[in-house]
C-alpha cells in the first residue's frame, strides 16, 4: 500500500433495491466481476460487494449491499437502507409490474435514507428489445418527475453498468465538494479516509492498526 | 459499513422484530416469518449470546419450516461463523451446495469463512514459532558450549 493505511480515500454505501428477479444481482456481479451469471438463484436476505473506483483522481471504495427482492425479506433489508451514500433500484424493462412498484421502492427509499442520497434508476435487461414492456420515454419521465438519474442497462451484454455505479458516484462526490454531504453525519453513507496522520477518528485508528498488524 | 460477516444490526433493529416474535410467543402463535425475522437480526447481533439464541431459532426453524430451508441453511453458517465455530459453519455451507453447487452467494460466504479459518489459523502457526524458537536456543547453546570448548 502507498501511502497511508488505505489505497482509498473515500468509502460510499450503496444499496441495490427493487423487485424479484429484476437482475439486481447480476447487476452487482458485471460490475465486481465483469462477468455476467446465467443461471442467478434468488438471493437470500443480502449479498455484499465492493469495488474501488476512481472519480476526478480520488481512489473511491464502493461497499455495495444488494438486497433479496423477495417479499419476505423485505421487512429486514429495510434496515440496510440506511446510511446509505447511493441507491440503485432497479427494474426489469420486459416486466411492467416491476416498473408499477417503482413508487413504493421510491418512499421506501425517501423514507429511509437521507435527502442527499443519491437514487439511481436502472432499467435492466435492455438487451431484450424483443420483450419490451415499459418504453425508455415512459421511464425517463418518471426518473425527471422525481428527481432521479436514469439509464437503461444490460447486466447481461454489460451495457450501462459502469456507467450507472459511476455516474452515482460522481454525483455523491459532488456533493462532498459542494458541501451538500456532510461528512460527519454518521447517516451520510460516506467515510473520508485521509492519509494524514491526526485527522482520522478513533475507529478509524483502530480499523488500520487491525489491517496493519501483522499478528 | 463492512462485509457479511462483520456488519451488526441496530439495537433498535432487534427489538423491534423481538417483540414481533415474543407477542407472537406470548398467543402461543409464531409465523415463521416472526422468527425468521427475529433470528436473521439475532446473528447479526454483537453479542454471542444473542447469536447462539438466533442459531436455536434457526434450528428450528430448519426442522419444520421446509419452505424456507435454503435461509436457514445461509443464515446458520453466518451465525455459526461469527462465533468462530468455522467447522459447523462449513458444514452448513456444504449441505447448501449440495442442494444448489454453483450459488455465487454461498460461494462467496465459503471463501469468506475460509479466509477467515486461515487469517485466525495464524496463531497456530505462531505458537508453532515459538518451538522453533525453542529450538533455536538450544542449538545456541550448544554451539556456544561447543565453541567455549
Amino acid at each position: 500500500m502507498s501511502a497511508g493505511p488505505y489505497n482509498y480515500s473515500y468509502i460510499f454505501k450503496y444499496i441495490i433495491i427493487g423487485d424479484m428477479g429484476v437482475g439486481k444481482s447480476c447487476l452487482l456481479h458485471q460490475f465486481t466481476e465483469k462477468k455476467f451469471m446465467a443461471d442467478c438463484p434468488h438471493t437470500i436476505g443480502v449479498e455484499f460487494g465492493t469495488r474501488i473506483i476512481e472519480v476526478s483522481g480520488q481512489k473511491i471504495k464502493l461497499q455495495i449491499w444488494d438486497t433479496a427482492g423477495q417479499e419476505r425479506f423485505r421487512a429486514v433489508t429495510r434496515s440496510y437502507y440506511r446510511g446509505a451514500a447511493g441507491a440503485l433500484m432497479v427494474y426489469d424493462i420486459t416486466r411492467r409490474s416491476t416498473y408499477n412498484h417503482l413508487s413504493s421502492w421510491l418512499t421506501d427509499t425517501r423514507n429511509l435514507t437521507n435527502p442527499s442520497t443519491v437514487i439511481f434508476l436502472i432499467g435492466n435487461k435492455c438487451d431484450l428489445e424483443a420483450q419490451r414492456d415499459v418504453t425508455y420515454e415512459e421511464a425517463s419521465k418518471f426518473a425527471e418527475e422525481n428527481g432521479l438519474l436514469f439509464v437503461e442497462a444490460s447486466a447481461k451484454t454489460g451495457d450501462n453498468v459502469e456507467e450507472a455505479f459511476l455516474e452515482t458516484a460522481k454525483k455523491i462526490y459532488q456533493s462532498i465538494q459542494d458541501g451538500r454531504l456532510d461528512l460527519n453525519a454518521a447517516e451520510s453513507g460516506v467515510q473520508h479516509k485521509p492519509s494524514q496522520p491526526g485527522r482520522n477518528n478513533l475507529s478509524n485508528d483502530q480499523q488500520a492498526n487491525k489491517d496493519n498488524c501483522a499478528c | 459499513m463492512a462485509d457479511i460477516l462483520s456488519e451488526t444490526v441496530l439495537p433498535e433493529d432487534l427489538k423491534k422484530f423481538e417483540k414481533i416474535y415474543h407477542q407472537q410467543l406470548y398467543k402461543n402463535d409464531v409465523t415463521p416469518k416472526a422468527q425468521f425475522e427475529y433470528a436473521w437480526c439475532l446473528v447479526r447481533s454483537k453479542y454471542p449470546a444473542d447469536i447462539q439464541k438466533g442459531i436455536v431459532l434457526l434450528e428450528e426453524l430448519y426442522k419444520t419450516h421446509e419452505e424456507g430451508q435454503r435461509d436457514y441453511l445461509y443464515y446458520l453458517a453466518i451465525g455459526n461463523a461469527r462465533l468462530k465455530a468455522y467447522t459447523t459453519a462449513l458444514k452448513y455451507v456444504r449441505s447448501f451446495l449440495i442442494l444448489e453447487p454453483g450459488n455465487q452467494q454461498v460461494l462467496s460466504l465459503e471463501q469468506n469463512i475460509k479466509k477467515k479459518l486461515e487469517k485466525e489459523g495464524i496463531v497456530g502457526i505462531l505458537t508453532a514459532g515459538g518451538v522453533v524458537l525453542a529450538v533455536g536456543a538450544i542449538v545456541g547453546v550448544g554451539m556456544a558450549i561447543a565453541k567455549a570448548k
